[in-house]
């Protein structure tokens, strides 16, 4: 969960890292009651970078300045995000401009604190510049003072630089954030900080047990954006789920269901060694425990099989579900179903051809099932063909389609849908 | 660390227990990761297992399955469920009570929240344990950082988290990877993907080469001993021929090859990197690219997937590209290594 600029300072200023006093706008009348003497800054409170550069921040010297300057950020979508709220915030003279960070590295499996003398909107020197120390085992302060000194920092800075890195490693280690950002920091003639922007990325899988990031107040793109903790209690183990994958290609024809993230990999990195790039990918998991329950997993499919009508060429249709016997009957069932229901709907109706199973034993099998979609392509262009590949092929019920192929071969698998898209 | 006299004490120990023979540890040079590599060849021999969190649906479904399998499970441990008994297992509030009423603990399954992780992780090191799988999964990255550091120092040996166990085809069954799905053999599995290891297994079934063990290694970002530490110890165990790797990214290869140089790989080893060509976005592991990345998106990122495997192949390593080239190119290894 990256939180935004507004929702990052209001934990600086729990723990003390100093910031401009300010006013979040969540409507551009509301400036009317700014507190904040003139000039001020009206900031654009979205998650993507380079907003400065995309015009999400101006500055306003008068109130009819400022609402004519909400109004604009309000209405600027940076990319494709449009702000909920815009952050005013007092203007502040610096004399140079630090960036600092905190970032936990997997890598290493440490935190690494991270400095550049050039910090702002040039990223290009700032990234130059930057300094890295890897903090081996509990925080010292010592840390921050070695960043300082590579950072080339002198004189009183080394002190007040380390004492604000300590303030930025206690919320790194209490909220359990994977990133913590001050860019820039702003030091004024006098040697004073200010933490004039801020970047905050709390770690997912702890988000449930930081409550007061709870009271942040998301925005809508925050939560899309975020995967809540998958962890599976006695309440919900027992249920089926879908969501698609962010996998999209536009000109794809095959559709990909599977049980599991690692199959929907695997499946369509296979296909495209083939040179075939799929169209989409959903993932269906199932936890359901007793049989009895196993209707759910028939309306999740198909589900699934009418939002995928809404996809325009698609030609076929992959299942690749590694499940008990039971679901793979289920699967069987719900795809016949279908198909029946699709084609009875469409007025001419080809009498069913036999269904050609895919088995690696028959080789000859193989030439005839790259000519069975061909003999009636009418049908092909309303519903795509289905492959189902099931590990388990035993107690299925009969398939009377041309339009749907069983294997427990995944390979084999793809090369049908491969056939089937390559002889349309 | 042990001593030698410990060391050469511990290897006697093990070998009355194991079904393993242990000349190759014997005749190999003292070496910093031997013990390590002998405490890790206990997972091979059935022992006394504890399962904490067991009143958890998922746990008490594995472990009543597990149980019917073989496997010695001793109790469960569930706080505040303490005196009562699922399916004959008893279950305690603390690992120190087991350890009173029933006797010593070798291993512990854990399946608490993610939260519980690290204190149940911790009570069981408390309590003796050094072997802990770790099945939750998403447990938060600086959690599992203190849990490393304490297993580090107390030298247990960490599966996880996001682990889905262990399996020794027809004889040891710890967690759930699906036991039907393996045959006894002699090549060694190592994954952190339950399915990609199913889809892996069902080609060397199919070609007659079956599995020595089958590790998954955890599903999580950060996880304790990994790819390169049961690299080294499938390469140092009699009953397995040839070791397949199965990942979906390989980010830290530096371990693999310093082992390689130090000690070389005396059998053949495949690596399967799934989904190469997939759209998945590429996980940023290291504090630069991480920031570089955060600070602005258009600063291209180097795909080192290339560079990974070439790195890989230079030390001998072979690389699949599909499931189905796995068997033969074992089998063309195999073959080469007879001669």
């Amino acid at each position: 969960m990256e939180l935004l600029e507004y929702q990052a300072k209001e934990l600086f200023r729990i723990v003390g890292i100093p910031i401009l006093p300010s006013l979040t706008i969540e409507d551009s009348r509301k400036i009317k009651q700014l507190q904040i003497p003139y000039p001020v800054v009206l900031k654009s409170q979205v998650r993507s970078g380079g907003r400065g550069k995309a015009g999400g921040v101006r500055f306003a010297a008068n109130t009819i300045d400022a609402i004519a300057a909400a109004r604009s950020i309000f209405n600027l979508s940076i990319l494709g995000e449009y702000p909920e709220v815009i952050l005013a915030e007092a203007h502040y003279n610096t004399e140079r401009e630090l960036f600092l960070g905190i970032v936990l590295d997997y890598d290493l499996q440490r935190p690494v604190l991270l400095g550049s003398p050039w910090g702002g909107m040039n990223i290009d020197s700032l990234l130059a510049n930057l300094q890295q120390v890897v903090v081996e085992d509990d925080f010292s302060l010592f840390y921050a003072r070695r960043l300082a000194a590579k950072m080339g920092l002198a004189g009183k800075l080394i002190c007040s630089i380390s004492d604000l890195i300590a303030k930025m490693y206690r919320l790194f280690e209490e909220r359990d954030l994977d990133l913590i950002e001050i860019n820039p920091l702003g030091v004024n003639a006098r040697g004073e900080l200010m933490a004039l922007d801020g970047r905050i990325m709390v770690n997912d899988c702890a988000l449930a047990r930081q409550p007061i990031i709870e009271t942040l107040n998301f925005s809508a793109q925050q939560k899309a954006s975020t995967h809540q903790s998958a962890w599976k209690t006695n309440q919900n183990f027992s249920q089926v789920r879908w969501r698609w994958l962010d996998w999209h290609h536009q000109t794809g024809k095959i559709a990909i269901i599977c049980s599991s993230f690692d199959a929907a990999l695997l499946t369509w990195d296979l296909l495209e060694q083939d040179e075939v790039v799929p169209a989409c990918s959903v993932l269906i998991e199932n936890s359901l425990a007793i049989e009895a329950d196993n209707l759910l997993y028939r309306e999740q499919l198909w589900s699934i099989l009418q939002e995928l009508e809404s996809f325009v060429g698609i030609e076929a249709i992959i299942i690749n579900v590694w499940d008990t016997e039971a679901i793979s009957r289920e699967i069987v069932r719900t795809v016949i179903d279908y198909c029946a229901t699709k084609t009875t709907q469409e007025p001419i109706t080809p009498s069913p051809t036999e269904a050609i199973l895919v088995n690696s034993n028959v080789g000859s099998e193989r030439q005839e099932l790259a000519l069975a979609p061909s003999l009636d392509s009418a049908l092909i262009a309303t519903h795509p063909s289905f492959v189902l590949r099931l590990p388990q092929q035993s107690n299925l019920d009969e398939i009377n389609s041309a339009h749907i192929y069983l294997s427990s071969s995944l390979e084999e698998s793809i090369d049908t849908a491969v056939a089937i898209i390559r002889s349309s | 660390m042990f001593t030698t006299v410990k060391k050469g004490r511990l290897l006697q120990t093990i070998a009355e227990l194991m079904f393993f023979d242990l000349s190759t540890f014997v005749s190999s040079p003292v070496n910093k990761s031997l013990s390590q590599s002998v405490l890790s060849m206990k997972w091979f021999r059935p022992q006394k297992v504890i399962v904490q969190g067991i009143t958890d649906y998922q746990a008490t479904f594995y472990a009543l399955q597990m149980k019917a399998y073989g496997t010695n499970i001793i109790a469960g441990i569930s706080p505040g469920g303490g005196g009562t008994t699922i399916e004959q297992i008893p279950v305690f509030n603390l690992i120190e009570e087991v350890q009173t009423h029933i006797g010593s603990v070798d291993l512990s399954l854990i399946f608490v929240h993610p939260y519980e992780v690290l204190d149940a992780a911790k009570e069981a090191i408390a309590a003796g344990i050094r072997q802990i799988i770790i099945f939750t999964p998403r447990v938060p990255p600086q959690d599992t950082i203190e849990l490393i550091k304490h297993a580090k120092s107390t030298n247990t040996l960490i599966l996880g988290p996001g682990s889905h166990g262990i399996v020794v085809p027809q004889k040891v069954w710890l967690g759930n990877l699906q036991p039907q799905f393996y045959q006894p053999g002699n090549i060694g599995l190592i994954s952190s993907s339950r399915h990609l290891c199913y889809e892996v297994a069902a080609e060397l079934n199919a070609a007659q080469m079956g599995q020595s063990i089958v590790i998954s290694l955890g599903s999580d970002r950060i996880i304790g001993s990994d790819l390169a530490h049961w690299l080294g110890v499938l390469n140092e165990d009699s009953n397995t021929k040839a070791i397949v790797a199965i990942g979906q990214s390989i980010n830290r290869v530096e371990s693999i090859i310093a082992y390689s140089k130090n000690h070389g790989y005396n059998k053949p080893i495949l690596f399967y990197l799934a989904g190469l060509k997939a759209p998945e976005a590429k996980m940023y592991c290291d504090a630069l690219t991480i920031i570089s990345n955060h600070l602005s998106a258009s600063i291209p990122v180097v795909n080192r997937d290339r560079q990974t495997t070439d790195e890989l192949r230079e030390i001998g390593i072979k690389i699949a590209k599909k499931p189905s080239e796995i068997p033969t190119i074992l089998q063309q290894e195999l073959a080469a290594m007879d001669k």
